[in-house]
């Protein structure tokens, strides 16, 4: 356990534990857009810019991006102080200028105090902040179907050579964590497209209910060993088998007794 | 302390308040949340199941979820899913042979049983003690 002053209260943090998760556990709100539990830190939005200090360092200031910090013993912090506002005005004032037409930003910005941008807007805005939360959560599930490309103003989020993936199952958690919802993909309930690769989804056999998509399971049957069986019916079938072999195993005495 | 849920059928009469109980218990923001129990027809006339997640030894729904959000609880050994790492990806929900890891559709959260933190809610207010929570020994005991 390390000890450690945040806005001026002392708290208690696991070692190796990252600045930003004992800042959230203080109730504390400080804007985080590249941050997701399921994946390593990665330091994009740098918006969890928080200033740090030590009685030791002799007035020297720094300031880290907190995802990024492990914590450390007798480290004093302050989330919001005049500088560490000033950055974050400065950074959201920059992502104003790529994606000026994102709700998410311009909400972030006018909270910030920005509601404007003073850079020149980019010509063509999309949604894409660039957080790499899909790319990162598709790299950690094993299936790397997407990647980033390109540098600078000309970076994107795509699939090898814009060509449907072949790596991609289809089981939207680029779409579904998007924290701007610019991964667009369509579910009709039979069938799934997205990054312009077509999916057949799995049909329950009883209750016609659709599914995960059949290279998930595949893909879930070949490398984590779960039966395949399991995919045949939905999770509302599987309950009512299970109440019906509850059900008759409940009776064996009864009828014993009748 | 390990405990379990112990579910008797013929002591069920149907009346759900454990559906309810769950539902309040894991309100999300004030709104009531799904239940992750759900009480089945036995197969027979007046015969109810209390269908709810059996934490099993070698469970699908954590050897599916690729980010790792379903693990044991040491405390309760319980299967926790951790609703920050979830990708929603409905591995565990497609996986899950007794389906009881559930998507709650009005949240937008996958869900399930947590036996709630070793003190679950369902087996408070269930009125014939069709649900109980008991020590694993005693459980094992009482199913022969």
């Amino acid at each position: 356990m390390v000890t450690l002053t945040i806005n001026g209260k002392v708290v208690r943090a696991e070692e190796g534990e990252m600045l930003l998760a004992v800042i959230k556990r203080q109730g504390i709100d400080i804007p985080a857009l590249c941050q997701h539990d399921a994946v390593e830190p990665y330091g994009a939005c740098r918006l969890c810019m928080v200033e740090i200090t030590k009685e030791s360092w002799n007035g020297w200031k720094n300031h880290v991006t907190s995802c990024l910090y492990p914590v450390e013993q007798d480290l004093i912090v302050n989330t919001h102080s005049e500088t560490v506002q000033e950055l974050r005005r400065t950074i959201l004032d920059l992502m104003l200028a790529r994606n000026p037409e994102t709700p998410l930003i311009q909400q972030l910005a006018a909270d910030h105090g920005v509601t404007r941008t003073t850079y020149e807007p980019v010509p063509e805005p999309n949604d894409c902040i660039l957080c790499g939360i899909c790319t990162r959560i598709c790299d950690t599930m094993g299936f790397h179907a997407i990647s980033s490309v390109n540098r600078g103003h000309g970076k994107e989020i795509a699939p090898p050579l814009h060509q449907p993936p072949p790596d991609c199952v289809g089981c939207l958690a680029c779409a579904l964590n998007c924290p701007t919802n610019f991964i667009k993909f369509t579910d009709n309930g039979r069938e799934r497209v997205i990054w312009d690769k077509k999916f057949d989804l799995i049909i329950c056999e009883k209750t016609g209910q659709p599914g995960i998509t059949r290279e998930f399971a595949d893909y879930l049957i070949e490398h984590r060993d779960i039966p395949a069986e399991y995919f045949k019916v939905n999770d509302e079938s599987h309950r009512k088998e299970l109440a019906a072999t509850m059900g008759a195993i409940s009776q064996w005495g009864q009828e014993k007794e009748s | 302390m390990n405990h379990r849920l112990i579910v008797s059928p013929l002591l069920c009469i149907g009346c759900r308040t454990c559906e309810l109980a769950c539902s309040f218990a894991h309100a999300v923001n004030g709104k009531p949340a799904r239940s992750r129990i759900d009480v089945k027809d036995g197969g027979k006339k007046d015969l109810y199941v209390p269908v709810v997640c059996l934490h099993c030894e070698d469970p699908a729904c954590a050897k599916s979820c690729l980010v790792n959000a379903i693990t044991r609880n040491p405390e309760t050994g319980s299967m926790d899913l951790d609703q920050d790492k979830c990708v929603k990806c409905m591995a565990c929900v497609s996986a899950c042979p007794f389906g009881c890891s559930l998507f709650d559709s009005q949240h937008d959260l996958v869900v399930k049983c947590d036996l709630c933190q070793g003190d679950p809610a369902c087996a408070k207010f269930c009125p014939t003690k069709a649900l109980v929570y008991r020590p694993i020994q005693v459980a094992l005991r009482s199913a022969g």
